[in-house]
Formats: C-alpha cells, sequence, structure tokens
C-alpha cells in the first residue's frame, strides 16, 4: 500500500509510455524477422503488396504478430487480476479450469469433424471456456459468497478432469484425429485474419477496462476479505467482476492460440517486482509487458530451428520456468532471513 | 525414443534372422495379433487374414477386419487382450506406447516380431519378416516384387515429365508437413516430385505459413489428418504461389497415403496424378 499511494498520474503515464514504446518496437521488429526472406522495402514499393514479400510481411507475419500481442496481452492481464483478486502467486490463467474447458470443447469440435482451419474451432473453445467459468464460479459457491481457496480446488479440479476427457476422447478417436487433436492443442498463433485479431483485440481491452475500473478494490482485497469489507469493499461482487473479465479475456486468448503457458504467470510477477504491487499500475502494465512477451517469444518460436518453428509454448516455457525459479528462490530467500 | 527404434530394429533384425529355421513350425502359425495397421495389411496381402485373431483398434483396411476383435490401441495395446487372444506369434512397430505391452507379451513366451515402418527398404524388411514368421516366405517374396512392381508403373508414368515442386500437408493450423527421410517423401520422389519442406530437415516439420510462400510449390498435396482437409483458406491468400494461382491444391484421402504397408504403390499413384494428372486422366484423388 505505501507504494500505491505513490503512484501519481504522471508515474502511470511515464511507465505505460516506456512501455507502449516497447511494444510498438517490438511489433515493428518482429514483424521483420522470419524463416523467410522477406523485404519490407520491396513489399512497400509500388504493386509490392501483391509481391511475395508484401503477401509474407503483410498477409502472414504481421497478422500473427499481432496476434501473438492481443493474446499476451491477455493472458497476462488476466494473470495479473487473477494473482491479485485470489491473492495467491500461483493462479494463473491454467489453472482456473477456463482453459480446460476451451481445450475439451476443441477437441470435441475437432472429432465431430470441424476444420482446424476454420472458425468453428474457436467459436467452441469459447463456448467451452465460458461453460467452464459457469462451472468453477458456482461450483465453488456456497451461502452466496466465494473463497480463493475454493475458486482455485474447483478450478484446478475441473482442469485435471478436463484434461482425462481429453484423453478419454483420444483413447475413442481414429489415429489420425488424435494427430490433429495432438498439433492443435500445442497451441499456434499462425492467422492470417486481421479480422479475428481486431475480435480478439476489442474483448482484451473491454476486459481491461472493466479490470483497471476495479484496480483500487484489488488493491485492498490484498489485505484478507474481512479487512477489505471494513474498508467498505463490496468483496464478493468484486470477486465476481474480476473473475468473469479475466476469464474471458482467457477464453479468448485460449480459444485463437490454444494453450500457451508461463505469460500469465511470470509477466505479472516480473512486473510487480519492477513496479510494485499497486494493481492500477499492474494491469495496464500487464496488457503491454505480455504482448511485448509473447511477440519475441513467437519471434524466437519462428525463427530459432530456421525453416520449421517450434510451439511457442515450448518458447515461453523455456524463458519462463528457469526465471520463475530464480523469482521463487529469491522471495525464499528472503522470508528466511 | 531414438535409442529404443535402434533396440527395436535391432530385436526386429534378430527375430527375422530367427525365421530360417523358424523356432516354430510354420503350420504351427495359426494364431496371429497383429498390433499396428500397417501389419495388419501385410498380413492380409500375405493370404494369411483368415490366421488374425486379434488387431489393433485402428487397424481398419481391408473392410473385412472390421469384425475382428480388437486388442487395443495402436498407441496402448492391452497385453493381457494380447494374451488372452492365445497367438502364436505378434506383429507389431516400435512406439514409445506399445513398449510395456510388447515386453509382457514377450515375457508370457509370446513371440513378437517388431518390424521397422519408415523407409521403403524397411517396408519390404518387414513383408518379408512377417512372411518368414507365418510360413510364407515365396508369397513374401511375391507380395514384395508385386508392390515393388506398382512402384516402378508408377516411376515409368512418370518418366520424362518435369520434377514438381511439392508441399505435403499433414495438418493446416498449425501448418505441418511431411518433411525428408519419411516415406511419404520417398513416394512423392517416385511420383516425380521434390519436397519443398526439404529445407526443413525435419521429418515432420511445423511451417510458419510464409515458408509456403518462400518455397513457392507448384502442387500443394493436402494429405490432412483432420476435418481441414479440403479446406484451402489457408493458402488462399498466398496467390504469388504457383499451386495456389493455378488452383493445384489437390486433397488425397489419407488412408493409404500413412501406411507402410501393401498399399504404397496406391500411395504413389495417388500422388502422381496429384502431381501428373496429365499423364492418368482417369485416376483422381479417389
Amino acid at each position: 500500500m505505501r507504494r500505491a499511494a505513490h503512484l501519481t498520474r504522471r508515474r502511470l503515464a511515464a511507465t505505460l509510455a516506456v512501455l507502449g514504446l516497447g511494444l510498438a518496437l517490438s511489433v515493428v521488429g518482429a514483424t521483420l524477422v522470419g524463416p523467410a526472406p522477406a523485404s519490407l522495402a520491396r513489399a512497400l514499393a509500388p504493386g509490392g503488396a501483391a509481391g511475395p514479400d508484401g503477401i509474407i510481411i503483410f498477409r502472414t507475419r504481421l497478422p500473427r504478430v499481432l496476434l501473438g500481442a492481443v493474446v499476451g496481452a491477455s493472458l497476462a492481464t488476466a494473470g495479473t487480476a487473477l494473482q491479485g483478486v485470489l491473492r495467491n502467486p500461483l493462479a494463473c490463467p491454467h489453472v482456473l479450469g477456463i482453459s480446460g474447458g476451451a481445450a475439451l470443447a476443441g477437441v470435441l469440435a475437432i472429432l465431430a469433424g470441424a476444420s482446424v482451419a476454420s472458425l468453428a474451432i474457436p467459436a467452441a473453445a469459447f463456448g467451452g471456456a465460458l461453460g467452464a467459468l459457469a462451472l468453477v464460479w458456482f461450483g465453488a459457491r456456497a451461502g452466496g459468497r466465494t473463497t480463493p481457496h475454493a475458486i482455485l480446488l474447483v478450478g484446478v479440479v475441473f482442469n485435471t478432469f478436463a484434461a482425462a476427457m481429453i484423453m478419454l476422447v483420444e483413447a475413442l478417436a481414429t489415429y489420425t484425429q488424435v494427430r490433429g487433436v495432438l498439433f492443435w492443442i500445442m497451441g499456434s498463433l499462425s492467422t492470417q485474419s486481421y479480422g479475428l485479431v481486431a475480435a480478439v483485440a476489442a474483448l482484451a481491452l473491454a476486459g481491461l477496462g472493466w479490470l483497471v475500473r476495479h484496480a483500487h478494490d484489488v488493491n485492498l482485497l490484498g489485505v484478507g476479505d474481512e479487512d477489505a469489507y471494513e474498508l467498505g469493499v463490496d468483496v464478493e461482487a468484486v470477486r465476481r467482476a474480476v473473475f468473469v473479465a479475466a476469464s474471458i479475456l482467457v477464453a479468448a486468448a485460449v480459444s485463437v492460440s490454444g494453450m500457451i503457458g508461463f505469460v500469465g504467470l511470470i509477466v505479472p510477477h516480473l512486473l510487480r517486482l519492477l513496479l510494485g504491487p499497486d494493481h492500477r499500475l499492474l494491469l495496464p502494465a500487464s496488457f503491454v509487458g505480455g504482448a511485448t512477451f509473447l511477440v519475441w517469444c513467437d519471434a524466437l518460436a519462428r525463427t530459432a530451428l530456421g525453416a520449421a518453428e517450434v510451439p511457442v509454448g515450448v518458447v515461453t516455457a523455456l524463458a519462463g520456468a528457469p526465471f520463475f525459479l530464480v523469482l521463487l528462490r529469491r522471495s525464499l530467500r528472503r522470508a528466511a532471513a | 525414443m531414438r535409442g529404443w527404434r535402434l533396440a527395436a530394429a535391432a530385436a526386429a533384425v534378430a527375430l527375422a534372422g530367427c525365421g530360417e529355421p523358424p523356432p516354430t513350425a510354420p503350420a504351427a502359425v495359426r494364431r496371429v495379433v497383429s498390433l499396428a495397421p500397417s501389419c495388419t495389411e501385410i498380413v492380409w496381402a500375405l493370404g494369411a487374414g483368415d490366421r488374425l485373431v486379434g488387431v489393433c483398434a485402428h487397424c481398419d483396411h481391408p473392410p473385412a477386419v472390421a469384425s475382428l476383435p480388437r486388442v487395443g490401441g495402436y498407441l496402448a495395446p492391452s497385453a493381457e487382450a494380447v494374451i488372452g487372444a492365445r497367438p502364436d506369434v505378434v506383429f507389431a512397430v516400435p512406439s514409445p506406447g506399445n513398449h510395456d505391452a510388447v515386453r509382457a507379451v514377450e515375457a508370457a513366451g509370446i513371440r513378437v516380431v517388431v518390424v521397422e515402418e519408415h523407409t521403403l527398404d524397411e517396408v519390404w524388411a518387414g513383408m518379408r519378416a512377417i512372411a518368414a514368421a507365418l510360413g510364407l516366405a515365396a508369397e513374401g517374396e511375391r507380395l514384395v516384387a508385386r508392390v515393388q512392381a506398382e512402384l516402378e508403373a508408377v516411376r515409368r508414368r512418370v518418366a520424362g515429365r518435369p520434377v514438381r515442386r511439392a508441399l505435403l500437408v499433414v495438418g493446416h493450423a498449425p501448418l505441418v508437413a511431411a518433411g525428408p527421410g519419411t516415406l511419404q517423401d520417398e513416394l512423392l520422389r517416385i511420383a516425380g516430385g521434390e519436397n519443398v519442406a526439404a529445407v526443413t530437415g525435419a521429418l515432420w516439420p511445423r511451417l510458419a505459413v510464409e515458408m509456403v510462400v518462400a518455397t513457392a510449390p507448384d502442387v500443394i498435396v493436402d494429405a490432412a489428418m483432420g476435418g481441414e482437409r479440403g479446406d484451402a483458406s489457408v493458402f488462399a491468400s498466398l496467390t504469388t504461389v504457383p499451386a495456389v494461382r493455378n488452383g493445384r491444391i489437390v486433397p488425397i484421402a489419407g488412408g493409404a497415403f500413412y501406411r507402410a504397408g501393401p498399399r504404397v504403390g496406391e500411395a504413389a499413384a495417388q500422388l502422381a496424378a496429384a502431381l501428373h494428372p496429365e499423364t492418368a486422366p482417369a485416376a483422381g484423388a479417389r
């Protein structure tokens, strides 16, 4: 709370301006690199947009980079909000059952014969995520109240259940269907649709706006439910608003990109370390920081192996897991001292 | 996994070596279990389909195998079901999923013949090993000769034609292709094609869509495994790619394409029809 008092309009604006500039440069930089050689100059030359350079840069790379930015922004913002409102440093988009619900619905749609290249899969996954959200929320509620503890437990249980159901589906499906499912579940940011990017971006911005409105209450929740209540916070209403908004961010992200881990876990932690615990700054900073992080992870995924790519989730894990361990060791040592 | 494949190859060689003289008299091999679709097809093509007393859940060809008892999935067979079928011999391909089950079956004193299926040479070796285990060595040679003749016919059909640069698509989202070193790559070359995914050096590379633009294939063979086969939306905007510009995105049914068995000739013919349609006006993509 001490730091929160120090948050001035000027500091908020300056921090977000720096992060925003970093994101803008990252989007441009990541669009200039890829497994195939492409020249921006040739793409921008008269008639160049219809040539190979133009098609590579504007039809395949830029939409993918932008989708990475939007998905990274959504996952990191949701992670920050969930860690704050559940007061749990391990809370992340993938432990709450939402991604499990999305994956299960997506897999069922693939088995029903839907094309993974069509919008039917994201639509099904989004529906599955909302279903999981309702299930977790009402499953964790008793007597008109929820506790962070119950939400986490029900979420983890539902995620494990969804994973088991996916295994069941795989056991019943044909071999070629299983291969298709495995590829899809690994996650990818590949898209050529600016419309899809715009739709996810609109949801992401709406979610961010909703969360920022509650940022001050999330700060107060940090002292515990009872004390927050004493301070005049409608604990249940705030928790519901934040949980629903974060879940919709995750649902949109997972339904278009599959399971991309670590973004929603480490970006919030890193920014909390750098910027302090005030959610009025942390939430928008996570939005921009998460976008930047995933844009670069996907740039690495596209180029690290040369002509073939690696799943972007591999890169986020390789970058994220060691970093997270270092962070954890640091806080453990501090707690022991 | 590579280590296990090597070990399995060694085991296959050792077991195949046991073929002459066979440890069990050929006449005694009456009950056969197959743990892989390709092995089932080979047993059937050898005329020993009536000896099959159990097949894996993914064995679907020829259609007559539909009525046979199942002994678990291709990825995870049930040792109990295999042993319960009281087979004289079990045929399998190396896979991490069937490792434990195969060991358990062997521990029960049942002979297991493991065959590789990653190249045409391994397909021929597999046919001969299975035939020898069934006491049908002569039929095995005839089968190898017949399928090799089918491939030769495809080679002749495309002889003198320009080599077509092709992308063999296995999945659309993410985009996955058959790369160099796969059986499919080998069949593509026989069918008069050159694999543009060779630049990746990976067996089943994931490709960024821009690589399709950069490699500019003449033909895109769409052998996608899921419901997306025939959905060309992922390629539609890549208008500088000859395959897209000329409408040469050809879906082919995956049945024979992914089976390292007696239908490799059929798969090569499908590819030849996709790459050089002018050589076979009647033969389409099934």
